[in-house]
């Protein structure tokens, strides 16, 4: 009688075992990413949105099965900016045994480039930094450097301004991010880009721009070009705007015509300048909510979904957020389509392919990302946008700068 | 005329300063330090940590050298200092530059670092001699805007000179060791064991220095300088080689953290920095060389536990309102000004009863 329990108990127990075990194999494959991002401290307006777009794309990404029965688990951790704790935090990543990272500032990306190399981790920063990918197999840029965007603005002066040679000022962070687009700025100049650069102005935290303002007027500037963050240039053309130097058409004569790279615009700028931003004009290869078309709705909803509130569904760097998100899931799955283990080595394969057919088309940005062994800029394009009536409305079709190329 | 028992601190009385002058006052500290020692260098052996908390406890064994160099200057001499991450800096930026003139897989860089800290040691204080200077002629305030002046100086000429990389980050190389390269997987073990000889070697150190005429005359000159004046000593020097010797010892741990980051970017020795180790001495105990131990690895601590609950604010709270942003130099501002009023002493404090306590048990005085 015993022997007759124990044997009904065997075959329930492996009955059990026979149900359960294709339901562990439905539940799918964890991979494990990360994101080390300044959530709060210094850039955290930048950090905030850019760490909820790939939250939320990450999260889309599971909710709707895009791969299958298989996730996507992202850990995002806050480094106030600081290298230090950005190490820390990726010593953590690695013990948790990630696949794919995305970093953020500048200086971590450069103080870690050596780790990045020698544990072979695909890696995309935040920063845009063109030393970043000097000597380094694993970064890749989500877009075009702050180099090529403000040889761009640049080109775009050439391309439009009337009579002569056109005077420039560049108006810089006092760091590498700054101060690394002033140098290409020169050597396109050598290969021939007719612009006189009469000034760079590494800024401070002045609160009070009157007298460069008045100097670049005296030495007769036409156009200044920004390499910074949103609230330096806020105060330069609040300062400008004062004193009725802002051009109210680009390069209006006895005026001057502001520009700027990817992290001097957005709607955060509009906020902090109000109506002194009107006219500037800024350049980046994401899509802006104020002009519709397909990206910005879908950005718009995605925001929506997971309840975001609107200063952050309509930030820009929310769309950064979600283009690295939507790499890191593009790699996962094509590596997946082939059948290929998901690890370091085949994902950073998979973006070394990403190239010709091949191209990544996420629909937040105005070009392609394309990546390959010569090749760690994502999306080469970029778009002009100017702000009319408190808004950045696109100028012109979205265009690659050309002198980037030629100083290469 | 000693005690019969050299390991009960019961009875003892002292009959030369030589003997009251004695690193350990009984056998029975010696023994503790030694067994204390055996924990801190075996315990890798049998626990096993993940690598962001062996970082988390390299540095802050860099601290503690750091603060070793910044209580002799301030807890023992009296002195106030807010240019010690500066300090750090120069030590840091010796062996980067070095690096960066004669590259960083340079013999010298990676088989002779512990030359290469020493020397980094030196430059610090040669560069720590140069900013006590003012302390010649003024005290106080005035001096603290002084080392203020220099901090700020230090972060303009990094961020400006092409040696420096204009502030960018600096590659420093893999060191050597008798097994060869130290390799990724044993790096932060490997810097643990160094930091730690050089944690225990240099507080034998500033132990030893506070024993001598030159130690003493530190505190006098911190006590009442015009007394330490009336007694024969220089006052002005004696603040002038506490300086000297705070550089030396920032130096040497500026190049330890070159050597452990695997570089140097001028972000990790600003004026925040600076400020960081004045509350890990303040926290630790003025003036006590167990503080030196007690404040950086209570700041550090601290500083994980204000990151999670940071992250965890920032997470339920509206972006906008970037409350989280506050909670760390709130949490600084605060243990800081709660030490000064309810235990300026410092945490070194609670070690001394702790201690004084545990020798007089079951009695209660």
């Amino acid at each position: 009688m015993k022997t007759k329990k124990i044997s009904i108990w065997l075959v329930v127990a492996a009955a059990a075992l026979m149900l359960a075990a294709p339901g562990s194999s439905m539940a799918g494959e964890v991979y494990k990413t990360a994101l080390s991002l300044a959530i709060t401290g210094p850039t955290s307006d930048a950090g905030n949105p850019y760490s909820k777009g790939a939250e939320d794309y990450f999260r889309y990404v599971n909710d709707m099965n895009l791969l299958g029965d298989d996730t996507i688990e992202c850990t995002i951790r806050d480094d106030k900016y600081e290298t230090a704790i950005t190490k820390r935090n990726f010593e953590e990543f690695l013990d948790m045994g990630i696949v794919f990272y995305l970093n953020y500032s500048t200086g971590s990306t450069l103080a870690l480039k050596r780790d990045f190399d020698e544990v072979k981790m695909p890696t995309l920063p935040a920063s845009f930094h063109a030393g970043n990918i000097e000597g380094s197999d694993y970064i890749f840029l989500p877009i075009a450097s702050y180099s090529a965007q403000n040889i761009g603005l640049a080109e775009y002066v050439v391309d439009h301004h009337e009579g002569g040679t056109p005077k420039v000022a560049m108006y810089v962070h006092p760091s590498a991010f700054g101060r690394e687009p002033v140098k290409d700025i020169e050597k396109a100049i050598e290969a021939g880009l007719d612009i006189e650069l009469v000034e760079t102005v590494e800024h401070g935290q002045d609160l009070d721009v009157t007298a460069m303002i008045q100097r670049w007027r005296s030495k007769g500037v036409e156009y200044v070009i920004s390499q910074t963050v949103q609230s330096p240039v806020a105060t330069m053309l609040k300062g400008a705007g004062n004193l009725g130097q802002v051009a109210e058409s680009f390069g209006e004569e006895g005026k001057m015509t502001f520009l700027g790279a990817h992290y001097t615009g957005g709607n955060d700028l509009i906020a902090l300048a109000g109506d002194a931003a009107e006219n500037f004009y800024w350049t980046t290869s994401y899509i802006v909510t104020s002009e519709p078309g397909a990206g910005a709705e879908a950005q718009l909803e995605l925001a929506q979904r997971y309840g975001r509130d609107e200063k952050t569904s309509n930030s820009h760097n929310y769309a950064n957020g979600i283009m690295v998100a939507q790499v890191t899931t593009e790699v996962i799955r094509r590596a997946k389509a082939r059948g290929n283990e998901i690890n370091k080595e085949n994902l950073y394969q998979e973006l070394l392919e990403m190239n010709g057919m091949n191209a990544f088309y996420p629909v937040t940005t105005v070009g392609p990302v394309t990546y390959s062994k010569d090749d760690h800029q994502g999306v080469d394009t970029l778009q002009l946008y100017v702000v009319r009536d408190g808004a950045f409305r696109a100028e012109g079709k979205p265009f690659i700068s050309e002198y980037a190329e030629k100083i290469k | 005329m000693m005690s019969a028992n050299r390991w009960m601190a019961t009875g003892n009385y002292f009959t030369a300063y030589r003997q009251e002058q004695r690193i350990f006052a009984t056998h029975t500290d010696r023994l503790m330090f030694a067994l204390f020692l055996v924990v801190l260098f075996s315990w890798p052996y049998f626990i096993e940590l993940s690598t962001k908390h062996m970082l988390v406890i390299d540095n802050i064994l860099i601290a503690v050298i750091a603060v070793y160099g910044l209580n002799l200057v301030t807890g023992f001499a009296g002195q106030i200092s807010v240019g010690h991450a500066a300090f750090m800096g120069v030590g840091a930026y010796t062996v980067a530059s070095v690096a960066g003139v004669i590259g960083d897989q340079h013999v010298l860089i990676t088989h002779a670092w512990p030359l290469m800290i020493l020397l980094s040691g030196l430059m610090g204080a040669a560069m720590g001699l140069i900013v006590g200077l003012p302390a010649l002629r003024l005290r106080h305030l005035y001096l603290l805007m002084a080392t203020l002046s220099f901090q700020l100086i230090f972060q303009w000429i990094i961020g400006s000179m092409e040696l420096f990389n204009q502030g960018q980050f600096m590659y420093v190389g893999r060191v050597h060791w008798f097994s060869g390269e130290v390799g990724r997987s044993q790096h932060y073990m490997f810097w643990y064991y160094a930091l730690l000889v050089t944690v225990v070697v240099s507080g034998l150190g500033v132990r030893n220095i506070l024993r001598t005429r030159y130690g003493r005359s530190l505190v006098a000159v911190r006590d009442n300088d015009r007394a330490a004046d009336a007694m024969g000593m220089h006052p002005g020097l004696t603040k002038v080689f506490a300086f000297g010797l705070a550089g030396f010892f920032a130096g040497m741990a500026g190049a330890l953290q070159a050597y452990l980051n695997r570089g140097a970017g001028f972000e990790t020795f600003t004026l925040h920095e600076s400020i960081q180790y004045l509350a890990m001495t303040i926290v630790g105990g003025l003036g006590q060389l167990t503080g030196c131990i007690f404040g950086p690895a209570a700041i550090r601590i601290l500083d994980l536990q204000v990151e999670s609950l940071a992250q965890w604010a920032g997470g339920i709270l509206p972006s906008s309102l970037d409350l989280a942003t506050g909670l760390r130099p709130l949490s600084f501002g605060l243990v800081i000004v709660l030490f000064l009023i309810f235990e300026p002493r410092g945490i070194a404090n609670w070690w001394r009863i702790i201690r004084s306590y545990i020798k007089l048990w079951p009695f209660r005085y």
